[in-house]
């Protein structure tokens, strides 16, 4: 099974080294703010999981990250290629969205 | 008469000599379980030290964290969210306890080795107080550390310290034992949680280096003072086709260094797991009074050092607070 940190990690991390591109390739203000309050979120996902816990044996925990998994898969690869904006943005909100419910799932003190 | 003055000193001779072969006979045996506990002591002395400075480097890459999400709103607008660096400034602070409870256990090692010193009965108590004091501190999950592991830890603190106030060696080894052994077990839990800090540390600070490289806002010059200072000039560079070419050259070392500092950590989680398992196995061997064939500290723990260091050389005040 994937680990749920690793994905929210990956959602973030595959952002985070693009940034530069995405910004630049944004055509609208709107689009611009959609990226901006989407990484923010997928940065915020990713911290409120460090050095956190879920519950493995959760079937929704396990079901998120194979969701999310897959989800990181398309924004790689819609990332990587940097095509229509509107069809990358997306794909990042689809994997956000998926990760801020998997990230309410972990467990807290 | 003068043969029997002869023979008696002669036999007491050998009786002295076979009481003297004895004596040494069962002191070695007595001192070979010393020389190792103090041994032991003083490799877990150097792997709590390593184990300190692994977490200081953790914590120097979040203070990092927290100034690269700064700079990220400045260059991109991406505003820098309260809740974020406030969950940032937690595992910073998780880090710091965590480092703090290293110390202690160093100290606590020092007190073993000097067992049988006037003072060990002190320091034992105070660094067995402070140990306690992190140990209870830890804020985490029960998959992380159960209650169960977190009473067993301070059970066998408190037995260490009775130990050492009644200088009894392999008591004190198997409290050490037990100590150890649930650290080592936390230490490999969390793991994943160290790498994932480092990994980000790499990521996000590549990604700005590189946007601040292809912006042309970083000073190439630098890059030329290996053929100018021999002759105590001093680079000034305006043509921009050679500024681009640095550029290019500079991203590459950036993507190489950001790759390197992932592999390294990723060596260093590593090797602590390791040395920390090491360490558990030889203070087991003392405290069931097995002989310890070997007497330095686990080899893995330098590259643990050397790993740290580039850290806590980047701010050394953030290796001893918490913000």
């Amino acid at each position: 099974m994937q680990s749920a940190l690793a994905e929210l990690e990956s959602t973030y991390f595959t952002l985070q080294n693009q940034i530069g591109l995405l910004t630049t390739a944004c055509q609208t203000d709107a689009q611009r703010n959609d990226l901006i309050t989407k990484f923010v979120c997928a940065r915020s996902n990713y911290w409120s999981c460090v050095n956190k816990a879920f519950h493995d044996d959760d079937p929704e925990v396990v079901s998120l990250t194979t969701q999310l998994n897959v989800a990181n898969a398309k924004l790689k690869v819609a990332v990587a290629q940097m095509g229509d904006i509107k069809t990358t943005l997306d794909n990042i909100t689809q994997a956000v969205t998926i990760g801020a419910t998997l990230a309410a799932k972990v467990i807290t003190l | 008469m003068t043969h029997f003055r002869v023979v008696t000193p002669r036999i007491y001779r050998r009786a002295i000599a076979a009481a003297t072969m004895l004596l040494c006979l069962l002191a070695s045996g007595g001192c070979k379980t010393s020389d190792d506990a103090a041994a032991a002591a003083t490799q877990l002395t150097a792997t709590a030290k390593s184990l300190t400075d692994y977490y200081s480097a953790l914590e120097t890459m979040l203070t990092e964290s927290d100034q690269l999400n700064t700079v990220q709103e400045v260059l991109y607008g991406i505003p820098y969210d309260a809740p974020t660096k406030a969950v940032i400034a937690d595992t910073k602070a998780e880090m710091h306890k965590r480092a703090e409870l290293a110390k202690a256990l160093s100290e606590l090692a020092q007190s073993f080795a000097k067992l049988t010193s006037a003072t060990s009965s002190t320091d034992a108590a105070n660094s067995a107080s402070s140990l306690e004091t992190e140990v209870e501190s830890l804020n985490l999950t029960q998959s992380k550390l159960s209650d169960n592991e977190r009473s067993l830890m301070k059970l066998a603190i408190g037995q260490v310290v009775t130990a050492i106030q009644e200088h009894k060696e392999r008591e004190a080894a198997r409290g050490i034992d037990q100590f150890t052994v649930a650290l080592s077990n936390f230490f490999a839990k969390e793991e994943s949680d160290y790498q994932s800090i480092g990994d980000q540390y790499a990521v996000v600070s590549h990604s700005l280096a590189v946007t601040l490289l292809q912006r042309g806002q970083t000073d190439p010059s630098g890059f030329f003072k290996v053929a100018l200072d021999p002759y105590g000039l001093t680079p000034e560079v305006s043509d921009p086709t050679l500024k681009a070419k640095i550029g290019k050259i500079a991203e590459q070392q950036a993507d190489q260094k950001a790759a390197d500092l992932q592999t390294a950590q990723k060596l260093a989680d590593a090797e602590m797991e390791k040395s920390l398992k090491t360490m558990a196995d030889r203070i087991h061997l003392v405290a069931t009074g097995k002989p310890m064939e070997l007497r330095i500290p686990p080899v893995t723990v330098a590259n643990v050092e050397k790993w740290a260091s580039q850290f806590i050389a980047l701010i050394p005040s953030t290796t001893t607070g918490t913000n």
